[in-house]
């Protein structure tokens, strides 16, 4: 175009019909139209789920929350000598003779002695009546004081009992007059006493530490019961899983991304691993009751393999873990550039030394959030629990010792709150809620592990 | 043609170093290389040229049986390492490329220390005692890469924070500490600016003192400068042969000179 000023020259130049590009033509106006409406769809949908998000946070804290905190009286008990020890030998034997049955007069007494104390007239006469404030653990927690240290006997000890739930529940708000009116075991004129004994101080709510490390309870104190064994149950579940699924899944991962021969066998495998990890985990369950518990414990007798045992747990939930951490490794190894293979294999290293010395350190960010999050998955897992039986007791005691940890009868964390929730007491419902948020703390902080981990490893290449 | 000088044209006659007979290479179905013959003598250095796709890197791939790892890939012929063949079934693949050490396209430094980036090969190969040795091939190799002064106040270094230039220096560096016999180059100046590729071209002919060079180049102006022997390649065959003065100014098939004056390509 070097004539441009010999206007009409040729032919090519007739026509100077030149757009502005200061005018945005129809069609860039529908592009960019639609380039706002695919924007704001865009925010649209994050909204959303930023809304459910908070939402879901907001009643799970919401209703979480007040299962950390608990209710205690506090009372003067006198602990008879008539009552506990008619011989007054002090011999042990003789004295665990007594159930806590033979205690309940004791505690009967206390909390008269406590409201004639404190000026609270109450309708309520009867003694088996007034105990109802108090958890029915209450006379077993008194037992033990006792237990530990019969010189006390004879003497007066202030001790702290828990709360019967209702009393809890309507410190908390929980509880009303109105819906006392249809339950047995608590009567408005209990509320009374309640009000007067919040006032006179003998009442009060702390946290809940119970809650966290104690175990669980019977269906009528709900208020003793804790998470702290179930939470063991799962860290014996993950300590199986961690020892078996990262060493195997990381083993099985070399082999078939940097060794094995690429055939129908091979794809075959690498197919069949996708497919195992979109298997419903109820699946596993089944498979693992079958496998582990039929077979292997009752067929070939394998002690540890029953029911209920957190190392069956543990192979079930590491069988389902398997392939997130195969799949999770080999897109790490894949992800390692081929010429760092290539120079390693360029110096004369053997295929495995260029593995390990090069391959796999370069991948172990990747590797190990696979594993963590596999883990986390593991550690939520609640369905293949159900099959193998680790829900439906009460996992009362902490198991003694290492090996028990892993064979002892024992729940998990998810089964646990599942057990929760099923239970018709709304103080249970109250304690899924706070298991859940307990549950969450953990996976948030494997999650954060994840990402650290992720950081500190991270090397550019 | 005329950075021709840089390099002395008198080919010494050395002994053949590496032989090549009817060295055929698949791909699956794909026929890579067609009956290739070649003779690469000891203490030279010799240019693979030829355009994209014509099989001379997978022909220098061939010489230290880095195409072992590439599942669907056939070699057949006879390739020869000091009259050994090195396709034998006895032949370890680690140990010949302990003696056939190997410079890729893209500079590949370990993500480790500059030091470790050196010392890995020699520690592999047990090349080294102890450590007041190790530190000595470290430094000799560093040397003979030219790179010695620039690195030698931070041998901890990471090596991926070098220059590209320098990271490729490092890369010849680890490739000689482990003593090779020949030094087998893929295109070792593509991904290097002018600079930092004419530091790698004396280098390279620095290297001839020693070893045996095979460079695969891009650039015939490269091979005119590094070279005594240049190989062309065209579509898988061998199409000429020859010492590098005589195959740029009188090529004697067409094919050549349709290539080097870049009718083909």
């Amino acid at each position: 175009m070097t004539d441009a000023t010999s206007s009409g020259a040729s032919p090519m130049m007739s026509k100077p019909k030149r757009k502005s590009i200061l005018e945005i033509d129809a069609a860039t106006k529908k592009r960019n139209a639609a380039e706002k409406r695919f924007e704001y769809m865009g925010l649209a949908a994050v909204l959303t789920g930023l809304f459910f998000l908070i939402a879901l946070l907001v009643t799970i804290i919401g209703n979480g929350i007040p299962a950390f905190t608990q209710t205690f009286i506090t009372l003067e008990v006198e602990l008879q000598e008539k009552r506990l020890d008619k011989s007054g030998e002090r011999d042990l034997e003789k004295i665990k003779k007594v159930t806590t049955f033979g205690y309940n007069p004791i505690i009967q007494d206390a909390i008269k002695a406590k409201l004639a104390e404190a000026g609270i007239e109450t309708e309520i006469t009867k003694g088996k009546d007034l105990r109802k404030l108090l958890s029915t653990g209450a006379v077993g927690s008194l037992r033990t004081t006792v237990l530990e240290d019969p010189s006390k006997i004879g003497e007066t000890i202030e001790m702290r009992f828990v709360a019967a739930s209702r009393v809890d529940g309507y410190m908390k708000g929980r509880v009303s007059r109105e819906s006392l009116a249809r339950d047995k075991n608590l009567f408005p004129a209990h509320l009374d006493i309640v009000d007067a004994l919040v006032e006179e101080g003998s009442i009060e709510r702390t946290f809940n530490w119970n809650f966290i490390f104690g175990s669980d309870a019977s269906d009528s104190r709900p208020e003793q019961a804790g998470i702290g064994v179930a939470m063991l149950g799962s860290f014996f579940m993950m300590l199986v899983v961690l020892g078996l699924s990262l060493p195997v899944g990381v083993a099985a991962s070399i082999y078939l991304e940097e060794f094995a021969p690429k055939n129908r066998f091979t794809d075959f495998i690498e197919v069949n691993i996708s497919n195992l990890a979109a298997i419903p985990s109820i699946v596993f369950g089944i498979l693992g009751l079958a496998v582990f518990i039929q077979f292997g414990g009752g067929v070939l007798g394998i002690p540890g393999f029953k029911a209920s045992a957190p190392l069956v747990g543990g192979l079930v939930l590491t069988l389902m873990t398997l392939p997130t951490i195969i799949i999770s490794t080999r897109a790490s190894l894949k992800a390692v550039p081929p010429s760092i293979r290539d120079a390693a294999l360029g110096v004369g290293a053997s295929k495995m030394q260029s593995v390990f010395h090069h391959v796999l350190p370069l991948a172990m960010p990747g590797i190990l959030t696979g594993t963590i999050i596999g883990l986390a998955q593991a550690l939520g897992e609640t369905a293949p629990l159900l099959l193998i039986g680790m829900v439906g007791f009460i996992a009362s005691n902490y198991p003694d010792g290492l090996a028990a940890g892993f064979t002892d009868p024992n729940s998990a964390m998810p089964a646990q709150i599942f057990e929760w929730a099923k239970r018709a007491d709304p103080a249970f419902y109250e304690r899924a809620w706070g298991g859940i948020i307990i549950l969450l703390v953990f996976l948030m902080t494997m999650n954060i592990i994840a990402i650290i981990l992720r950081r500190r490893f991270e090397r550019r290449w | 043609m005329n950075d021709m000088r840089k390099v002395e044209r008198a080919v010494d006659m050395h002994e053949t170093k590496i032989s090549a007979r009817g060295v055929q290479v698949f791909y699956g179905d794909n026929h890579a290389i067609k009956d290739v013959d070649v003779e690469i003598a000891d203490k030279t250095v010799t240019a693979f040229i030829g355009p994209s796709g014509c099989g001379k890197s997978t022909f220098l791939r061939c010489l230290n049986r880095m195409n072992d790892t590439i599942d669907i890939c056939r070699v057949e012929g006879d390739i020869q390492i000091d009259g050994e063949d090195i396709y034998h079934k006895d032949v370890d693949p680690v140990q010949l490329r302990a003696k056939v050490g190997m410079v890729f396209q893209k500079p590949n430094p370990f993500p480790k220390s500059i030091y470790d980036n050196i010392a890995y090969g020699p520690r592999i190969h047990g090349l080294a005692a102890n450590k007041a040795e190790l530190d000595e091939i470290v430094e000799k190799s560093l040397r003979r890469a030219a790179i010695w002064e620039e690195v030698k106040d931070r041998l901890q270094a990471p090596g991926t924070g070098l220059s590209g230039g320098q990271q490729q220096r490092l890369c010849i560096a680890r490739a000689v500490a482990t003593e090779p016999e020949v030094l087998l180059m893929d295109e070792p100046c593509s991904a290097l600016d002018p600079i930092a590729t004419s530091q790698v071209e004396d280098l390279i002919d620095e290297l001839r003192q020693s070893y045996s060079v095979v460079i695969v180049t891009h650039s015939m102006q490269q091979a005119a400068r590094v070279s005594q022997k240049t190989a062309f390649f065209h579509l898988g065959n061998l199409v000429e042969y020859g010492e590098t003065g005589e195959i740029f100014t009188n090529p004697k098939d067409p094919r050549t000179e349709s290539y080097i004056t870049g009718r083909i390509g």
